[in-house]
């Protein structure tokens, strides 16, 4: 397989213009996919013969529990890429993608709230999925924390690279670990692994919201990334040829 | 300077600085003593709930200890030397653990008889409360290096360590707690301390690498 596409976006210089030219198509796509996922979810898809219209909030719920988890999964990888071969871009990627991650994972715990209240009649349960969810909400604020905490860029990038790596190997324990400890403390009086099985126009809207919501967080990162690139790279001269062309 | 003559030096500084030792001990003391006085001191509440209160205690206790660990040796220099000197320095931070942890967890080890029968812990399950300090605490000690010499620069780094370590600590509460329930119930509990012994395992095999990669960044 060529690798030179992943080397080239290694290239802060690179990676601007290829942001530049891409972000904007994808983070629109992906809020008009979400609109039309969310909008066909919410007024048209059929009812839940069982949850009646509460089960609508799965539209919102389910895209972001799988953002928080997917921006985790990226967070650790690029960490791993940045301490095997040093690229400059990893850092600023763990950067970007960290406080997204945090708010996705937010709204899936209130929506989950949400939907647990009409469900299953309480906010909140000790349950497994729910309380790895709020670890992982915690694993980001220790990354956003540790980022914010020293004035050495280079630094914090390192204590940014070295927490996510470890929580990437972590994560995997901790989940199996909070499985193990509700199945044997609580037996769930509920599932919601098992769902009936959805028809198709119920899965398809979620289907568009799930891959509209990536696409524009895709769109974001991409955007943050530029911002953090204008102020880490303000010296050098691609970026004042940039900034002279085209403005900020 | 040989890895021995290290291990004897930070020896001889632990047996020195007996304040600090005697501080952590009275710290877990105080946590164990919050629980009784905040929730409710009957033996009905106190036997089901002790094992989750000492593993509780321990590892706010333990982070404390850690937390302290390379701070005096950043400021006075002595960590630059370790760095430049030659010697590997994963298997340096591992022997100042090494040190750290006997001289944390052999007082708590001797004391637990105490801490258990203030928390009517049954004396029958006192040997499953010290087979999960021994296998578990390592792990405590490992991964909280990690935290340790990513915050050792900071003037105020011991919340934001509790804030990033703590997560990780999870799974080790989780099956030691475990294990003390399942003994106290009757069921088997090797299970639970062989997980722990394996997270301990490969915390030793990540984490050295790790803090000493914290380290160097820390410090150039």
């Amino acid at each position: 397989m060529n690798w030179i596409w992943f080397h080239k976006l290694g290239s802060p210089k690179w990676f601007f213009h290829w942001a530049d030219r891409w972000s904007k198509l994808i983070f629109i796509f992906g809020v008009s996919l979400f609109l039309l996922g969310i909008i066909w979810g919410l007024v048209f898809a059929p009812e839940d013969y069982q949850q009646g219209n509460s089960f609508r909030i799965i539209y919102i719920h389910v895209p972001s529990a799988m953002l928080a988890q997917s921006c985790y999964l990226a967070l650790g990888i690029s960490g791993i890429v940045s301490l095997v071969w040093q690229m400059k871009m990893a850092p600023i990627f763990i950067k970007s993608v960290a406080p997204i991650g945090a708010v996705m994972a937010i709204i899936a715990l209130l929506s989950g709230a949400i939907w647990g209240k009409p469900t299953w009649g309480t906010w909140w349960v000790w349950d497994a999925r729910l309380t790895s969810v709020l670890v992982l909400f915690i694993l980001y604020m220790g990354v956003i924390a540790i980022q914010n905490s020293f004035d050495d860029t280079r630094l914090s990038d390192k204590a940014a690279v070295v927490i996510s790596v470890v929580g990437l190997i972590n994560l995997p324990i901790i989940k199996y670990s909070v499985d193990w400890w509700n199945t044997l403390h609580q037996p769930a009086t509920f599932s919601i692994i098992e769902k009936p099985s959805m028809p198709a126009e119920m899965w398809v809207p979620l289907l568009f919201c799930v891959v509209g919501l990536y696409l524009f967080t895709v769109g974001v990162t991409c955007w943050r990334m530029q911002t953090e690139l204008l102020i880490r790279e303000k010296r050098s001269n691609w970026i004042k040829a940039e900034v002279l062309d085209s403005g900020v | 300077m040989t890895y021995l003559s290290f291990f004897k030096s930070e020896l001889k500084l632990v047996i020195r600085r007996k304040q600090d030792i005697v501080n952590s001990l009275v710290f877990f003391l105080m946590i164990v003593t919050l629980f009784p006085l905040g929730v409710n001191p009957s033996s009905s509440f106190l036997e089901p709930a002790a094992g989750g209160i000492i593993w509780c205690s321990t590892t706010l206790a333990i982070l404390m200890s850690v937390e302290t660990m390379f701070k005096e040796d950043f400021h006075d220099g002595s960590l630059e030397q370790l760095v430049i000197s030659g010697l590997y320095l994963p298997f340096l931070i591992l022997l100042k653990l090494t040190v750290q942890w006997l001289a944390v967890l052999l007082p708590l080890l001797i004391l637990s008889p105490l801490f258990s029968s203030m928390l009517f812990l049954p004396w029958s399950i006192l040997s499953v409360l010290i087979f999960t300090l021994l296998l578990g605490s390592p792990a405590l000690f490992l991964i909280g290096t990690i935290g340790a010499a990513l915050t050792l620069s900071l003037r105020r780094g011991a919340v934001l360590m509790l804030l990033i370590i703590l997560p990780f600590y999870l799974p080790v509460i989780i099956f030691a707690t475990g294990a003390i329930t399942a003994a106290q119930t009757g069921q088997d509990y090797m299970g639970q301390l062989a997980i722990l012994a394996a997270i301990s395992l490969a915390a030793l095999a990540l984490s050295p690498g790790m803090a000493a990669i914290s380290i160097k960044a820390s410090i150039n």
